[in-house]
């Protein structure tokens, strides 16, 4: 808890002082603040972010940067919210950062499309890049624009403990949707919600979308097709997902308060055994299993759908880039270079206790053996990408998000929510006609 | 008959039901205001598994961790520091541009006069969401986001309007005699402006700060966007983060807006009466 | 007068327009500016009113409207609860300015922390439903959070809660300024509490009611955005339930970088605001006139 904001031996008193100092040398400098900078090294602006959802990151990001002799490293953790507009906007005014913090798929997709990131290979020795498992959707056209850093397996968690309670095999969680429903009705036969979380903070219902959605596809492309108006989320297979939610929802299978719990309080249901299953995500796995006493499970959500991505552990990543306003992307190559060095893994690995994406990473230090077999099944098996990361923005919040949350209150059906996604798209098109083009492309890089 | 006895009129009998009517609708009424401030600190103090099975009651077992982890292990000081200084350097800046502004509609001649006075009250009405785009543009080709400099002019311009419209009528009511007597002795306007009329404006003065401040310490909006580095994050951008980082541990939650809440109640339990005045006339925030 | 003095009005004011003009001139200018234009970044291509087409043909920007017209009703509801208090108060029973203390302390606590502890409080299996089934109402133990018919009344019920305050304490100050010797004749000629307060205090608060009306109205519109950011997620919901047109403006700058939607949002909240500015006026007038006269 002590490392949540992690400024690793900073104390308050520092900070306050700091932040005082520095509005004074802030008010004193004028208008125009100066950039300092080492006389000999390169300075390096980095803007990042995950300091939010993997506590120690911080921790990490200071000691490489204090570690680093070869340039000039300033770090700035940005707010969840401006991650992306700050960094658009400071790129369209030629002000970008030289190394920028990059969500997976569209969230950075599109500043590739405006040309606000520079292509890694060339810069990056290849060997490195590839280590790094940038996966799939960072590369377009030919070009590779992200280095992984550190990986979000998408999972399903389970509580062994409910299942043997309600007579179910703790290590063979379903596979099949009548399965599934099959063991919800025995969870609730116990009076434990069989499933479900917290949806009211909106992600539940994204990563929910990620899981069903690409059960009835073929590949991601299919996935974009629904944004540029080649395909309908008026096909039913392509809302089944929201029809299956329904489902969960008319069984009363559902938490109860699911609608005004938040995301981490409603897998920490899962983890306290009130909820026997629900979404999740693997950085959680180790906190989860030590608070649980290695009760938490790990399961693929269970098949409904008949794509070939149907039943496939997700593995989506968070990775770092180099935006065209680098002064020096050799320089913020390198720094990007070092962080993959094995020693930096290792040195990750003990301030966050989770794994980075590089495949040079040695696993025999991970001592848990439920986050080992789900780093197997997820990190080192055949897996597919998160669908969720080529939804547009617009889509996300008026579509996806509140599709889910109102299949979930009851209030709509799941081809109601099909009907709202198709409108959404749609809009997503009339506001963006810039953007479709270059989505129609994408689509078929990714088919 | 009648009559004799309404000569005599009594005065209204003290009824108990009545007394108790009232009573009971103004404890009613104060519970109602008390009640989420009494949760906020009651549930401050249990600890994350009491407060599962008991969310209503008093806690059995005080616990003060939770104040412990707010107060050291968290940035709350850092971001009232950083609120500190965006509300003095507001609240300076917009005063002394304000006094002098006012001064000047309230006091001097000049072409344009009231609708500059007009103009700026104007000013009042218009929601200051309005002015974030371009402003967000403007400041990231000057390099001005996350600068405290930037984030006080920001404020300091939106709490002007009100600043002029409140010392511009203030000004008005001061007795010209004043100024005439000051400037038969040979005083010039900013000496004036200096040793009499500000000295005078007190508790206008007094008034316009509290108000002000208290507008900069929270607002959320402006913050969240012209403040993005984590370093110079404000209390109540800090507290958005705060309470979606432990959305699961309620009484640490809670803990975290008792603390960001004591400046505030402290202040106004000692000066109630600056408060509820400046409150009033800024109104319109 | 020496010459110099003809400058010397220009120059006080001199920093009073130049920061006026960056901080509400510039933006006010540059929002038409962006809004017929596709922006991305910091600039973009003249579209003409396309930005008005699509949002104006948007289900969500309508909404957005509907939840902000939705919250006037909030309106009557303060002015009443504040009218009935205040009266109250003024009734000076024992210890009526220890409730005048008490009654002020929603205003005074920011919104984001209101906001925060209101939604924790109000969660579906949280102490205000706890309380409300042990108390054997049931029906009443609604989701008030996470329900899209209900989100936006909870988030009504919290501005109700907080600006009630500001119309308690502002109608008690002119309360205490009344002429006692009307109210008392009226008690000898024989009416009653309530024709008193109908015949004789209200007619004399009309100025000061107006006066909370419209900047009540005037914060409907455009001053709801903590409230709903921290209650609806940051994204107005549950759902959309709870978007209003400051969060339309912010989400379309920041989270979906539309900057010419926004701008062209902007200059529609703009206008509207325009509108009350000509009644905030009348109302500002006539408060200082009374404060002045009588």
């Amino acid at each position: 808890m002590a490392q949540e904001y992690g400024t690793n031996g900073v104390s308050r008193r520092t900070m306050l002082k700091g932040s005082a100092g520095l509005a004074a040398t802030a008010a004193s400098l004028g208008i125009v603040p100066l950039r300092a900078a080492r006389a000999d090294a390169a300075a390096l602006n980095m803007w990042w972010w995950g300091e939010q959802e993997l506590p120690g990151l911080q921790a990490f990001v200071d000691d490489s940067v204090k570690s680093y002799t070869a340039a000039a490293v300033k770090p700035m953790l940005q707010d969840t919210n401006v991650v992306i507009s700050q960094f658009q906007t400071a790129a369209a005014a030629g002000k970008a950062p030289d190394i920028q913090y990059l969500w997976n798929g569209i969230y950075h997709m599109e500043s590739v499309w405006l040309g606000y990131l520079q292509p890694l290979d060339g810069l990056v020795s290849d060997e490195v890049v590839k280590a790094s498992n940038p996966t799939l959707l960072s590369h377009y056209g030919g070009h590779v624009y992200r280095l992984g850093w550190y990986p979000q397996p998408m999972t399903w968690s389970y509580n062994k403990d409910v299942f043997e309670k309600a007579g179910l095999d703790p290590e063979n969680p379903p596979k099949t949707w009548d399965d599934f429903l099959a063991a919800c009705d025995k969870v609730k036969t116990k009076g434990i919600a069989p499933v479900g979380g917290g949806i009211q903070d909106g992600y539940w219902g994204e990563w929910y979308f990620g899981h069903g959605l690409s059960q009835n596809i073929d590949s991601t492309g299919e996935a974009i097709d629904l944004f540029t108006g080649v395909r309908d989320f008026k096909d039913p297979k392509y809302h089944e997902h929201w029809v299956r939610l329904e489902e969960l929802k008319k069984h009363d299978f559902l938490n109860p308060d699911m609608s005004s719990l938040e995301l981490y309080p409603g897998i920490d249901l899962i983890v306290s055994g009130k909820i026997a299953m629900g979404v999740s995500v693997g950085a959680r796995l180790p906190d989860d299993s030590k608070k649980s006493n290695d009760r938490v499970g790990t399961m693929v959500m269970p098949v409904y759908g008949k794509g070939k991505m149907a039943g496939k552990p997700i593995l989506d990543a968070q990775g770092l880039g180099i935006s065209k306003d680098a002064k020096d992307p050799k320089a913020a190559a390198a720094f990007l270079e070092y962080l993959n060095s094995p020693e930096r893994l290792k040195v990750f690995w003990d301030k966050t206790h989770w794994l980075p994406t590089n495949s040079n990473f040695d696993t025999s230090v991970i001592s848990d053996p439920a986050v080992k077999k789900m780093w197997h099944d997820y990190g080192q098996s055949e897996n597919i990408p998160y669908v969720s990361n080529v939804v547009p923005g617009q889509f996300y919040d008026n579509a996806m998000v509140p599709a889910a949350q109102q299949v979930v209150q009851g209030k709509i059906t799941g081809e109601q929510a099909g009907e709202l996604a198709a409108k959404i798209a749609k809009d997503w098109r009339d506001f963006n006609p810039d953007m479709v083009d270059h989505y129609k492309q994408w689509a078929k890089d990714l088919a | 008959m009648a009559e004799a006895s309404r000569l005599v009129v009594p005065r209204e009998p003290r009824l108990k039901p009545d007394r108790a009517l009232k009573h009971g609708v103004l404890l009613l009424a104060s519970f109602l205001a008390l009640v989420p401030t009494i949760f906020m600190v009651v549930t401050a103090l249990k600890s994350a598994d009491e407060y599962t099975t008991n969310k209503v009651g008093f806690p059995q077992v005080w616990v003060f961790d939770n104040f412990r982890t707010v107060l050291f292990d968290s940035p709350f000081f850092a971001w009232m520091a950083n609120s500190l200084i965006l509300a003095a350097g507001s609240v300076v800046l917009s005063t002394a541009v304000s006094c002098l502004g006012a001064y000047a509609i309230a006091r001097m001649r000049f072409p344009g006069r009231s609708l500059l006075f007009s103009l700026s009250t104007a000013l009042m009405a218009v929601p200051p969401v309005v002015m974030i785009v371009p402003l967000f543009v403007l400041y990231t080709q000057l390099d001005l986001i996350s600068t405290y400099q930037g984030a006080i002019l920001i404020y300091a311009g939106l709490i002007t309007p009100f600043s002029v419209y409140l010392l511009t009528t203030f000004f008005r009511t001061l007795p010209r005699e004043l100024f005439e007597a000051a400037r038969i002795d040979g005083a010039g306007d900013l000496l004036i402006l200096w040793k009499i009329v500000l000295p005078l404006s007190l508790p206008a003065l007094l008034t316009l700060v509290v108000v002000n401040a208290l507008y900069v310490w929270n607002d959320l909006i402006i913050a969240i966007i012209f403040l993005q580095d984590d370093s110079k994050r404000t209390l109540m951008a800090g507290i958005s983060v705060f309470q979606g980082r432990y959305d699961n541990q309620i009484p640490l939650t809670m803990a975290g807006m008792v603390i960001a809440s004591a400046p505030m109640i402290i202040l106004y339990v000692a000066f109630q009466k600056y408060f509820i005045q400046g409150l009033m006339a800024g109104a319109v925030k | 007068m020496n010459p110099t003095a003809r400058f010397t009005p220009y120059l006080y004011i001199l920093p009073l327009l130049a920061l006026l003009g960056f901080v509400f001139g510039y933006p006010l200018v540059r929002i038409f500016e962006f809004s017929f234009k596709q922006v991305r970044g910091i600039n973009g291509p003249w579209i003409g009113f396309r930005n008005y087409e699509l949002i104006l043909g948007q289900d969500l920007f309508w909404q957005s409207v509907a939840h902000n017209l939705l919250l006037l009703i909030a309106v009557p509801a303060m002015v009443g609860w504040s009218l009935l208090v205040s009266i109250v108060l003024y009734e000076r029973v024992k210890g009526w300015k220890l409730y005048r203390i008490l009654l002020f302390v929603p205003y005074i606590l920011a919104i984001p922390i209101i906001a925060v502890v209101m939604k924790k409080m109000f969660q579906f299996s949280g102490p205000v439903n706890d309380a409300l089934n042990w108390l054997g109402l049931d029906f009443l133990a609604l989701d008030w959070i996470g329900s899209s018919d209900v989100a936006l009344w909870t988030v009504m019920l919290m501005i109700i809660w907080r600006e009630s305050a500001l119309g308690i304490i502002l109608f008690l100050a002119r309360l205490l300024n009344l002429d006692e010797s009307l109210i008392e004749a009226a008690r000898l000629d024989g009416a009653n509490w309530w024709q008193r307060v109908r015949y004789v205090i209200l007619p004399q608060m009309k100025v000061v009611i107006e006066f909370y009306i419209v900047v009540s109205v005037i914060t409907m519109l455009s001053s709801v955005f903590s409230y709903v950011y921290i209650m609806g997620g940051g994204r107005g919901g549950p759902g959309t339930s709870t978007m209003v047109l400051e969060l339309y403006i912010f989400s379309a700058l920041v989270k979906i970088s539309l900057p010419g939607v926004a701008s062209a949002v902007s200059v529609l909240l703009f206008l509207v605001s325009l509108l009350l500015i000509i009644p905030l006026f009348a109302v500002r007038r006539r408060a200082n006139e009374e404060e002045v006269g009588g």
